[in-house]
Parts: C-alpha cells; sequence; structure tokens
C-alpha cells in the first residue's frame, strides 16, 4: 500500500535540558521517536485549545472510583 | 487539501479488478455527495428487510451513521484522519481515525500509542448483509489496511484498535486477525479489538 502521509517540512527546536530530557523519556515509554512524540503533544495540544475556547473543561477521571479531577488543579 | 492514491476494488459480480481512488483529506462536499449516494439506498434495504418480517438486530447496525456529523466534528483538528475509496463517481466506503492519545491495552504492547479506529464503512450497495448483488468487495480491507498503513507512519508499527458492531465482530477477528479484547463497558459494551504490529504485518502480506 502507498504512504498516506502528506509532506513534511523541517523547523529547528531549541529546548532546556529539563524539557530534552522530558522528551527523551517520553521517547523511551512511547516506542517513538521525538519529532512523533512532539507531533502526538501538537495534535493534543490543538484540540484542548480548540475546546477550552468554546467553554468547555478538561477533566481527568479516575478508572475505579470514577473521582474528576481538573486538569493542573492538585 | 486532498491526495488520490489509485487502489483496486473487486467487481462482485464479475471478480474483476476495477480502479479507484483512496482519498485522503475528504472535503464537505464529499461526505454530502457520499451521504446523499448511501441514504437512500440504505432506507430502501431497511424498509424492504422489515417488511419481509426479518429481526430487528439482522438490520444494519451502523444504519444511524451520520458521517456529514462525523465530518463537522473534526474537520480542521490534526487529530483526525479521514478516509474515502471512491470508485464510478461515487464513494465505496469511508474511514474516521484518530492519530492522538489512544494507547494499547493488549498487555504484550500496553501503553504504546496506536491509530484507533472510529468509523470504517462500506458504501450499502457494497454490503451483502442487506443486498442479493454487492457491486464492489475489498472495501473495508482496503480502508483497514489504510488505517494500520497509517499507524506505520506514524511510528506506530501496524497497531491499531477499534470498537465493532456486533455485525462485525467476526470480520475484524477471523478475516482481519485481530485479537478481540471482549465487551468494553465504557463503550456500551462493544467488543474491543486490537492489532498488535505482527498481526499487522500479516494483514499487509
Amino acid at each position: 500500500m502507498d504512504a498516506v502521509t502528506p509532506s513534511r517540512k523541517t523547523m529547528t527546536l531549541n529546548l532546556t535540558e529539563a524539557e530534552m530530557k522530558a522528551l527523551d523519556d517520553l521517547s523511551v515509554t512511547k516506542d517513538i521517536s521525538k519529532t512523533a512524540v512532539l507531533r502526538q503533544a501538537l495534535r493534543l495540544y490543538q484540540m484542548v485549545e480548540a475546546r477550552m475556547a468554546r467553554g468547555e473543561k478538561l477533566y481527568f477521571e479516575h478508572d475505579a472510583t470514577k473521582q474528576k479531577a481538573e486538569l493542573m488543579v492538585l | 487539501m486532498s491526495t488520490k492514491t489509485t487502489v483496486y476494488l473487486r467487481n462482485a459480480k464479475t471478480g474483476e479488478f476495477v480502479e479507484a481512488f483512496l482519498i485522503d483529506g475528504l472535503a464537505r462536499p464529499d461526505i454530502e455527495k457520499a451521504e446523499a449516494d448511501w441514504k437512500p439506498f440504505l432506507s430502501e434495504q431497511v424498509k424492504r428487510m422489515e417488511a419481509s418480517g426479518i429481526a430487528k438486530h439482522l438490520l444494519p447496525q451502523h444504519r444511524h451513521w451520520d458521517w456529514r456529523e462525523k465530518y463537522d466534528a473534526t474537520e480542521g483538528y490534526l487529530a483526525y484522519r479521514m478516509f474515502g475509496i471512491e470508485c464510478q463517481a461515487q464513494m465505496q466506503g469511508l474511514l474516521l481515525v484518530t492519530t492522538a492519545a489512544k494507547n494499547c491495552r493488549i498487555a504484550s504492547q500496553a501503553g504504546k500509542p496506536l491509530v484507533y479506529v472510529h468509523f470504517l464503512a462500506a458504501a450499502p450497495w457494497n454490503l451483502p448483509s442487506i443486498t442479493s448483488e454487492p457491486r464492489f468487495s475489498l472495501t473495508g480491507t482496503i480502508l483497514l489496511g489504510t488505517a494500520i498503513q497509517l499507524s506505520i507512519e506514524e511510528e506506530f508499527q501496524g497497531r491499531i484498535g477499534l470498537h465493532s458492531l456486533p455485525q462485525a465482530d467476526d470480520w475484524y477477528k477471523s478475516s482481519c486477525g485481530m485479537t478481540d479484547l471482549g465487551p468494553d463497558p465504557a463503550a456500551k459494551g462493544l467488543r474491543y479489538f486490537e492489532m498488535t504490529p505482527d498481526q499487522a504485518s500479516k494483514f499487509l502480506r
């Protein structure tokens, strides 16, 4: 089957050591390249931003307890 | 912007291969035309089946799917991709997938990303379950293969996942070789299927 991914463009990214470590860790955990991790992050960020702009909130729900917590609230 | 790739469907009557196009990046008019072609045919077949007294669970379980609604809900989001197969100026099948935030559940791949197949449908006139003379076969196979190909290009190694309607359970399990992880209470009890890199490789052979 032929490729289904559109052509891509290149950019240089400057990260702090901590940011690079986080990116490295995700890359290892998810078994994908750092570029693929950033693509995943961008897709999620775009969707979250669009939904928050519509007045929606982002929650995490605990699978067992069904307890909901808003993102970033400790 | 959409791109077209040549694929081949099989004429269900003659067995001959017919040139078709896999379209990546469908526009709303494409979806509107598909719905305008599909809906009357599907309604007619459902009416015929109901008139013949067929049991309700044998009616096409995806008959309520509204692809315009799905297009509007996902258009512009990088996380979603919609594909279609066009042949003889009609849409023969549609596929909606997401490439973000879905992880494998199967033990050997747990936590690794996959392409999640939200919706996959062949045009109603291609379904042997509702018409005695289907026009084309291989639509579902090509669309599932597209999801796998996308998974490979996303570095997910061919891993895909989906919730199946009961009428399609056997196809995903037996014909496609996916692993059945059982009913998912979080998805109205639909069975959840996954494909590992090995299974994907076998499917594409």
